[in-house]
């Protein structure tokens, strides 16, 4: 259980198809949902440390495709890149100009984590044995999640910040206890847009 | 020919007993001038700093594993915090050096062994921390180059070397003189720390630690 966090950023990227809320607005955030194939979008990531004076700035991008594949791609400072692709899930980091299978693969947890995403994805957030989930209608319009017994030893919150086009998340912020947490902002969020062949299966 | 086989021997004995710290190459250098001391500890964070790396770890059989290494310390307390992270910003590992104990608060496996605490921490602090004790040789020679060697009661000792123009080594010798981990580290130098850093260790675990600066504050 405790390898979750470890997935909690991709985690959270299932949310751009689905978002929880109380009745219709629950029901229209999926209706928005209904008609996305693709996503791919940029993403500015940074993490607040105690540790840290400044947080420390990641930037990359990923894509998805609704049938179940994702690729989550960091560009800087470290080029890593995590590939779903059905049950298959690969992580490569760059060095010395190659791809390298990464060494800390963790694909039993990720397996665990998809599955929950794929809850996600339809909307069935009752069922989710991680979290809860809270709608606040904004504007603009917030999906907090909370954690169950367990993973929040972890992660102290999740907060989603939807954008006003239907189906897209503008930022995520992730609360650990102890005050570390992390802030996503995604831009060039392109819905429904061709994807390059097997970008879900090579690094 | 009796005294001379004695001879032999005894110079034998001599050679095996001065083997423990001193490169096999080279006579060591006598203790020097109190104007190059200070280089001794030039490639070391002068004051508290805190800093974060690219780290690629690669073990046996050349399997490899990209992280971040978020490191604050203090020289003068001898005071090190270091975490690991994987690329999304996980914290693997976590740990506190302070007053020569390790405090580890948190730990994921496979890092969550208290022999892999002890060596990171120990590999840090020979990366981020000068030996306590003052050198007990040191010399600046013609090129620039400068030797510093720190001995340890246990006959096991540190040695650093090198200059900024070339580049600089820490090494760490056991008992036996043998090399246990080797330190490249070349410049630019900020706030105290090298760009590029590569540590292999070879005792008792071979294993490598390229490193990359990526941020550095006081």
């Amino acid at each position: 259980m405790k390898r979750f966090l470890f997935w909690s950023v991709p985690i959270v990227t299932g949310l751009f198809f689905a978002a929880a809320g109380p009745s219709q607005e629950w029901t229209s955030l999926k209706e928005a949902s209904r008609d996305i194939r693709s996503v791919k979008a940029e993403f500015l990531q940074k993490r607040y440390l105690q540790i840290l004076t400044e947080p420390l700035r990641s930037e990359g991008r990923f894509f998805f495709y609704a049938s179940g594949s994702l690729r989550w791609e960091y560009l800087s400072p470290l080029r890593s890149v995590m590939l779903q692709k059905g049950d298959t899930v690969q992580l490569y980091h760059f060095s010395e100009g190659v791809w390298k299978p990464e060494m800390i693969q963790a694909v039993e947890s990720r397996r665990m984590v998809l599955a929950e995403i794929n809850q996600w994805l339809q909307g069935r957030f009752d069922e989710s044995k991680a979290f809860t989930h809270l709608y606040s209608p904004g504007p603009p319009v917030r999906v907090i999640l909370a954690p169950r017994e367990g993973i929040n030893r972890f992660i102290h919150r999740i907060e989603i910040v939807l954008s006003a086009r239907p189906g897209v998340i503008d930022r995520v912020e992730i609360e650990e206890p102890g005050g570390s947490r992390t802030s996503i902002e995604f831009r060039n969020v392109q819905i429904n847009s061709s994807l390059p062949s097997g970008i879900f299966e090579k690094p | 020919m009796i005294r001379r086989k004695g001879l032999d021997i005894c110079l034998l004995g001599i050679l095996i007993l001065s083997v423990g710290c001193i490169p096999l190459a080279e006579t060591a250098p006598s203790p020097g001038s109190p104007d190059d001391l200070p280089g001794c500890y030039a490639i070391f964070p002068a004051g508290p700093w805190e800093s974060v790396h690219k780290i690629e770890a690669i073990i046996r059989g050349g399997v490899s594993s990209s992280l971040l290494g978020v490191t604050k310390g203090d020289p003068s307390e001898r005071r090190l915090h270091s975490l690991l992270l994987t690329p999304e910003g996980f914290i693997l590992f976590d740990a506190e050096l302070r007053e020569g104990g390790i405090a580890v608060r948190k730990a994921v496996a496979p890092f969550d062994s208290p022999a892999f605490a002890r060596g990171l921490m120990e590999d840090v602090t020979l990366l981020f921390l000068p030996p306590q004790a003052r050198p007990t040789t040191w010399r600046k020679e013609a090129d620039g180059t400068r030797i510093c060697r720190w001995e340890s009661h246990d006959d096991s000792c540190i040695e650093v070397r090198g200059s900024m123009d070339h580049g600089w080594r820490i090494l760490r010798r056991d008992d036996q003189g043998e090399v246990t981990r080797e330190i490249s580290l070349n410049g630019p130098f900020v706030q105290g720390l090298a760009f590029h850093m590569e540590l292999r260790a070879s005792k008792p675990t071979s294993y490598r630690l390229r490193m990359t600066l990526l941020q550095a504050a006081p």
